[in-house]
């Protein structure tokens, strides 16, 4: 007991106000609420009896530097901080010894900034806390609906993002946390079956379930897609189109290389059938019989849509995950396909859809 | 957030279940039914959805739904079926509502005993929906009975264990949300602000 009560005595140390509060204005300014909670921690450098400083360099990402200091927005923050009712509410908190109750205006103000700096996990997390997380929801969505309905398709998809980027996920384990694009996962949930027809392939899918399925895809939720599905297909295809931006900002990148890869597609295509038709029928070793007789391996096609080198050939799935962290839009215009005992990602999409129009990949029909 | 047809509507429910399982409502029964009435209610209810399913077109949304659907009704005829069973389930429903009565009220007067109230009733609630939200409900996807009338299988069962964490967590946000702040001071929202404020945001938030 007696060594228990030495301990807490030396660990008792002053702490600067000045210091704190700025460090909680900090937090906000973030929009960081992981950093606001850990204020509050029984081991927060922000507690007198708590044996981490402010001293230590460790904590110096907690504090404002030179530049935030002289921001408005940082001093605002910091006025709120330090308005009588919550400054004493928070002293009284962080002296306490129990689990500490943060002031609800400030967790908001932190929420709200997270949404201004595009923090979605943050702010979700925040709002969660203040339980009005499905509400912000659902007002973002109805938000982004009237945006939409009178033509602004950008603040609309703007809107879809914030609402989806305030989801939760509340089957993850142990407890529920806030729910994030997982597109590398989510590219192989799509493709996971083998496609045995044509129509299997989602770019082969008619306009209206493609664009479904794409919603679904890049929003992250089959509810709030179907939200899509009371709009004409004009304003779905520029839903679209703005949606690919905003998913992979370098799209027309990808785009220039995905026409290359569709020509060498058509190309190797073209040498398949003819090497079909003069041949015995069978694929087996065609890889072999192309690389040998034509110099080319088809798995160059799944390296050139990513902008890989050809001669580190990888398997089809792990091209698949990389496509869809690097560019999620892309794994909805490609398909598995066997050539000999080689399992590749190659482009398949309807050439000429609306769909692959408004992505900017559209390319004329072969001629026969 | 979609809605389905056969979704109870507020008016239609027989009692508020308070976000705390009601199987006897899930079954259109009061809480004095007998087994066979339970048995009877049970196979009328699962014979519905099953003929409802058949009909319907099954997007994944609606796969999910259904499933949940038919996973409440085993659970339901499992729990009331057994006497032991479901006079424990109901005891401790009974209790957990007046431990949420005594908190709340600990917290409106201020009491000291508010805290410890607070700690005991999220541990129990936790293990209430743990229990008969989601264990019993799995376990009842293997009894005899229920796997008769309503196919249940193992790969229901696979998707079905996600599906009911995400119910059972849902159904603790849904008791959470009305219940007093305690990690939180207390706030009330002006919603008319907040659209306000969801405009601006709007407005600012990155692309």
């Amino acid at each position: 007991m007696a060594s228990k009560r030495a301990s807490e005595q030396h660990h008792h140390h002053p702490v600067d106000p000045e210091e704190a509060a700025a460090a909680f204005a900090r937090a906000i300014h973030d929009g960081d609420i992981v950093n606001f909670r850990l204020l509050f921690q029984p081991f927060s450098p922000a507690r007198e009896d708590s044996i981490e400083s402010f001293d230590t360099a460790k904590y110096d990402y907690l504090l404002p530097d030179s530049e935030m200091e002289a921001d408005p927005r940082y001093q605002e923050y910091l006025e709120k901080v330090k308005e009588p009712a919550i400054w004493d509410h928070i002293q009284q908190e962080l002296a306490a010894n129990r689990p500490a109750r943060m002031p609800a205006e400030l967790v908001l103000l932190l929420a709200d900034r997270a949404v201004e700096l595009g923090k979605y996990t943050s702010a979700s997390l925040a709002y969660e806390q203040l339980r009005i997380r499905q509400r912000m929801q659902e007002e973002f969505l109805a938000l982004a609906d009237e945006k939409l309905s009178e033509g602004d398709v950008k603040a609309g998809v703007k809107g879809y993002l914030i609402g989806t980027g305030l989801d939760y996920n509340y089957s993850a384990f142990p407890e529920p946390l806030p729910a994030v694009p997982n597109f590398q996962t989510q590219a192989l949930i799509l493709h996971g079956r083998y496609p045995q027809n044509p129509e299997d392939c989602v770019g082969m899918l008619p306009p209206e379930a493609h664009l479904r399925r794409a919603f679904e895809f890049l929003l992250g939720s089959a509810d709030v897609a179907a939200r899509l599905d009371e709009y004409n297909l004009e304003t779905r295809l520029a839903f679209f189109r703005e949606l690919v931006y905003a998913r992979d900002p370098k799209w027309d990148e990808f785009a220039a290389r995905m026409k290359e890869a569709v020509e060498m597609a058509r190309d190797m295509q073209q040498r398949i059938n003819e090497l079909m038709g003069s041949g015995d029928g069978t694929y087996d070793g065609l890889v072999e019989e192309i690389s040998s007789e034509l110099g080319d391996d088809p798995r160059a096609i799944s390296a050139k849509s990513l902008g890989e080198d050809p001669d580190t050939p990888r398997e089809w799935w792990q091209y698949l995950k990389d496509l869809g962290y690097r560019s999620p839009p892309a794994v909805l215009f490609v398909a598995r396909q066997f050539v000999g005992n080689s399992e590749i990602i190659v482009p398949r999409y309807v050439m000429d859809s609306p769909v692959a129009q408004a992505a900017g990949i559209d390319l004329p029909k072969r001629k026969a | 957030m979609t809605k389905h047809k056969n979704e109870p509507k507020p008016e239609q429910t027989q009692r508020d279940d308070q976000g705390y399982v009601d199987y006897f409502t899930i079954l259109g029964l009061s809480e004095h039914a007998k087994p066979g009435d339970v048995r009877k209610a049970y196979k009328r209810k699962m014979k519905d959805l099953v003929s409802e399913i058949g009909q319907a077109e099954l997007t994944e949304e609606r796969r999910s739904y259904y499933l949940l659907e038919m996973a409440k009704l085993n659970a339901a005829l499992y729990i009331l079926r057994d006497p032991g069973l479901r006079d424990s389930y109901w005891e401790e429903r009974k209790a957990l509502i007046e431990l949420e009565s005594k908190w709340r009220q600990a917290e409106e007067n201020g009491s000291d005993e508010a805290d410890t109230l607070r700690r005991q009733y999220d541990s129990r609630i936790r293990g209430f929906l743990a229990r008969y939200m989601e264990e019993l409900v799995l376990e009842a996807g293997r009894d005899k009975e229920c796997v008769e009338a309503s196919g249940w299988d193992e790969a229901h069962e696979r998707h079905a264990s996600r599906l009911l964490r995400n119910y059972r967590q849902s159904m603790y946000q849904q008791i959470l949300e009305r219940l007093p702040y305690f990690d939180l001071t207390p706030i009330t929202f002006d919603w008319e602000e907040r659209k306000n404020k969801v405009r601006s945001l709007l407005e600012k938030a990155p692309h």
